[in-house]
């Protein structure tokens, strides 16, 4: 008895009443990097999200090292079997695969899951700014893409410079000639913005929410398919603005390649359990998600395609050869 | 002799780094002009001088450290690897247990003192941590595959 | 101020009811615990325990100053281990080992200890009243501060931190190399590069600083522990029942006040921390002290222990602030209390303040009490914690690597740590041994990768022009504080001579 978690068993005991997908004991979901971060966002959906359908609130543990690697190498390698861990990934999880980041491994070496949610692209400027709608900025990218100082969270060959490399390409202009400020995440890149340090920040819509309202910043368009609801319902697309440039930023979960069939269709119907409730839905918003819900096969086909994508936008900016 | 002796280590080492600051770093493309290759080469180009100087000029103070001390020394890192070693595969508490009995004999401390100060840290460290303070520690893979035969065997 | 101090109101009103008040108490002493071991610091605290405090299903108000609470026991905590085994807790501990662990070998563990937790007090203090005042209008000077900027306050604490230079210059300016060096290993932050990755996936994203604080210092002290006992050198110390005296606080008030506001200054700035204030605010003190000091500082001055301690609890206090007011996570700690707040589907951001009162103020109040609970539960305690010291050697090593052992492995549960925290360990052993001090090793990581970063963002956004630069007046003034923090004393100094001589 010593070895059970007095955590865990706390929490077991205050939802015992629940109905459960007994097949799943100890479940865990690993957060690939540090706490605080999207990664633990995405596993606390989980936690919550899945806690009625598992019966349980399920642990989250932190694997941080090489944004994602160490986590995905040791589910290749020792944890490959593991029935009762999933791992969060996100669409950078994806690219970093598709650059050959994560070594030898790829996506058809791990089970895909299910996804947390999804959150889309957006070009970002201060309220002060002359480009009052996207045609403008990218009028400007297009007789000249150094003359814009376009900033965000990640390094050459991450989603963020991704989604900018994604606008240059949309004017007509190359990547490679734009100035790109790479900073330390998405706050540091705000904090730059706000500064006057960058002119645009090729962020995310949902880290826009308590922005929006307090009107420092603007977003001139969202790089979604369709716009979106609520307090984005204003936020035209780029598509709207006649820009084909579209990221969507997918949230969810993978499992060791070797797991049973067993095992990971119990989680499968844990998920899709959950999807069907308005709970599950609740914890998305919370959590600054917006919904996409797809899982098992679904999710595995949806990825494959979304490579192929990735592997393109890679090799057309030189990353890959 | 033992500054010009680890100088000399360091300057190995320099070298490499900065032979791969030479040759194999470098990025597709980059937006600021030093790029990736850059830093590396200032601080290799900055080490080697601060080096070279030492190896010329080394403290003339003696490395006394007896080949006693050297025995011990090298037996307390081996004990340190085996222990990271162990720390998975028995557990927090038996590893625990055999690091802190061997370590503390080996230093000198009373049999029976050993084994009650290595069972202390191993099951009240692990008692402290994992049920007060909520850390994770390994549970072992082998105490649970203990444990799993055992509540095989009770079903 | 009205609303200022009805907020206030509002705020205490929810940390003083007498369930929230046990809780802060007993979050201070689990933070204390889980503190002292090394490697583990606030954000891990923090992040273990919400979890918990989140299953129990408090209300967020109670949560939040559980939070204060654990965060304010674990920066305390780190600095038991500094002081007592010279074991840094965390990063910004390093510098409290440089004076706080001699004054222990002198006898004075309780002094030390005690003038700590009166340093962080008063330091976290000024920071939170600091930031109740001025937070919005100091928010928003700090986001103009651009990487040109960051450049100039980089050169400026490398300057400020000539004052480490120990027996030999060369030495000391090698460490710190070895310290940029390593930090140059991971994926480079601007084009996504490996480098020095060897295709090793743990050092992708490059060394922990947990890891290479634990190893170098931690490991390396228990191996220098190991040779001191063979050669019979070592013997425990007796109990010792010093503690801080009224007369100690009246003459450093001037030292803890001085870091306690470039603490807060530094901390408030987005992406700089406690540790790069402990660095500043060492170097600053040890420079003021003048030529007196630069032989006392480093052999247990007590000023030079309360710097560190004052300035990185100040740090810790002004990082909330464009957090809070601006809903900008800029550091280490902010990404606690980010996940914190999002936990309890509290969204922070520029709105806070507005839309949610009672939590924003409650935090700021719980903050207050914080700082007050770190006091109440840790200096009766003192006596305690000493009497660690107390220990026979053949249980105080042993100890200390399972005590390191649990700090790493807990982080992220990678056994891979514990074999480079001992690899490291050996490295650190040869570099004491050869007189090398490992203060510049670990300052050098810690600013070496801001340095880079910064100096490339810059040039990235001016087009490769470096006249970027030297082109607005708050670079230009740093480089001048920085030209005057190394050159004021040696002239200074040479000044004194020639009017002795005269």
């Amino acid at each position: 008895m010593i070895f059970t978690r007095f955590c865990g068993a706390f929490a077991f005991a205050a939802t015992l009443a629940m109905p459960t997908f007994a097949e799943i004991t100890r479940p865990e979901c690993i957060a690939p990097a540090n706490p605080g971060g999207g990664f633990d966002l995405t596993c606390r959906i989980a936690q919550t999200g899945l806690e009625p359908q598992l019966g349980t609130a399920m642990e989250v543990s932190f694997m941080p090292g090489g944004i994602g690697a160490v986590a995905y190498s040791l589910f290749n390698t020792t944890r490959t079997d593991d029935g009762s861990a999933i791992v969060a990934f996100s669409t950078g999880s994806l690219l970093n695969i598709a650059t050959g980041k994560y070594g030898e491994f790829d996506e058809n070496d791990v089970r895909w899951l299910a996804t947390a949610g999804a959150d889309f692209g957006a070009v970002i400027v201060r309220a002060d700014s002359p480009y009052q709608n996207l045609g403008e900025l990218m009028a400007e990218f297009a007789a000249d893409p150094a003359s814009v100082v376009v900033g965000a969270g990640g390094s050459v060959g991450s989603q963020d410079w991704m989604k900018a490399a994604l606008l240059l390409r949309g004017a007509g202009g190359d990547p490679r000639a734009m100035r790109y400020v790479a900073f330390d995440g998405g706050g540091d890149a705000i904090a730059a913005l706000l500064g006057g340090s960058i002119g645009v920040y090729t962020g995310d819509m949902g880290e826009m929410t308590p922005h929006l309202e307090a009107g420092t910043m603007r977003v001139l368009a969202s790089m979604s398919a369709e716009r979106l609801d609520g307090i984005f319902a204003d936020i035209p697309t780029a598509a709207e603005q006649g820009f084909d440039v579209e990221w969507t930023i997918m949230r969810g979960f993978y499992m060791g390649g070797s797991v049973s069939d067993e095992d990971y269709n119990a989680w499968v119907d844990a998920f899709e359990a959950a999807y069907a409730t308005p709970e599950f839905a609740a914890v998305q918003t919370e959590k600054g998600l917006l919904p996409l819900n797809i899982a098992g096969d679904d999710l595995t086909a949806a990825i494959n395609e979304n490579m192929a994508l990735l592997r393109t936008i890679a090799t057309e900016a030189g990353l890959i050869n | 002799m033992a500054d010009r002796l680890f100088a000399g280590f360091l300057l190995i080492v320099t070298l490499a780094y900065a032979y791969i600051a030479w040759t194999i770093i470098q990025a597709p493309f980059q937006y600021d002009p030093l790029g990736p290759e850059s830093w590396p080469r200032i601080l290799a180009g900055a080490a080697v001088p601060c080096i070279l100087y030492i190896l010329w000029r080394p403290d003339d103070e003696p490395f006394a450290v007896a080949k006693y001390t050297w025995f011990r020394l090298a037996l307390m890192v081996a004990l340190l690897f085996a222990y990271a070693e162990l720390y998975e595969p028995l557990g927090f508490i038996i590893s625990t247990i055999l690091f802190g009995t061997i370590v503390a004999l080996t230093l000198g401390a009373p049999r029976s003192g050993a084994l009650a100060f290595g069972i202390g840290m191993g099951v009240f460290g692990y008692l402290l941590c994992v049920t007060l303070m909520g850390l994770n520690l390994p549970d072992g893979e082998i105490v649970e595959a203990a444990l799993q035969i055992l509540q095989g065997g009770s079903e | 101020m009205d609303v200022i101090l009805s907020g206030l109101a509002t705020g205490f009103s929810v940390a003083l009811d007498p369930f929230n008040l046990m809780l802060v108490l007993v979050g201070c002493f689990l933070g204390t615990l889980i503190g002292a071991l090394p490697g583990l610091g606030p954000i891990n605290g923090v992040a273990i325990l919400l979890p918990i405090a989140y299953s129990l299903k408090f209300p967020p108000e109670s949560a939040l100053i559980l939070l204060a609470g654990i965060y304010y026991g674990a920066e305390y905590g780190g600095r038991i281990s500094s002081i007592l085994l010279n074991v840094p807790g965390d990063a910004s501990a390093v510098m409290t080992t440089l004076d706080g662990h001699p004054m222990a070998l002198r006898g004075e563990a309780g002094r030390a200890l005690s003038t700590s937790a009166v340093a962080s007090f008063i330091g976290g203090t000024i920071a939170v009243v600091l930031m109740t005042l001025f937070g919005p209008l100091l928010a928003s000077v700090a986001v103009g501060f651009s990487p040109a900027n960051y450049v100039a306050l980089m050169v400026f604490a490398f300057a400020s931190l000539a004052s480490l230079v120990g027996k030999s210059t060369v030495k000391t300016l090698l460490g710190a190399l070895i310290g940029l060096m390593l930090a140059t290993i991971g994926i480079d932050a601007n084009t996504g590069v490996a480098r020095y990755t060897f295709g090793i996936p743990d050092l992708l994203a490059g060394i922990d600083f947990l890891i290479v604080v634990v190893g170098l210092f931690g490991m390396a002290e228990l191996l220098h522990l190991v040779e001191q006992q063979v050669k019979g050198n070592l013997k425990s110390l007796p109990v010792d029942k010093t503690f801080v005296k009224v007369a100690d606080i009246v003459k450093l008030r001037w030292t803890i006040l001085r870091s306690s506001l470039i603490g807060f200054v530094i901390g408030v700035l987005p992406g700089t921390g406690a540790s790069v204030a402990s660095a500043v605010a060492y170097g600053t003190e040890k420079r003021l002290a003048g030529p007196e000091g630069s032989k006392t500082f480093g052999t247990g001055d007590i000023r030079g222990l309360a710097a560190p301690e004052s300035a990185n609890n100040a740090a810790a206090g002004g990082a909330m602030v464009p957090m809070l007011t601006l809903g900008i996570p800029g550091s280490g700690t902010t990404a606690i209390l980010l996940g914190a707040l999002l936990m309890f589907n509290v969204q922070p951001g520029p709105l806070l303040f507005t839309q949610k009162p009672e939590i924003a103020w409650g935090l700021v109040a719980s903050m207050y009490i914080g700082n007050v609970a770190l006091l109440v539960i840790n200096l009766p305690l003192v006596g305690l914690f000493a009497r660690l010291l107390t220990i026979p050697q053949h249980y105080l090593t042993p100890l200390i690597a399972i005590l390191a052992f649990i700090g790493i492995y807990t982080i992220v549960g990678n056994p891979h740590d514990l074999f480079l925290i001992t690899a490291l360990g050996v490295f650190g052993w040869f570099l004491r041994k050869l007189d090398f001090s490992l203060a510049p090793v670990i300052l050098g990581f810690v600013l070496g990768s801001l340095f880079e970063n910064n100096l490339r963002r810059a040039l990235s956004i001016s087009g490769g022009d470096w006249a970027i630069l030297t082109e607005d007046l708050t670079s230009i003034v740093l480089y001048i504080l920085a030209f005057l923090v190394v050159f004021a004393p040696i002239w200074l100094s040479r000044r004194a001579r020639r009017a002795a001589a005269a």
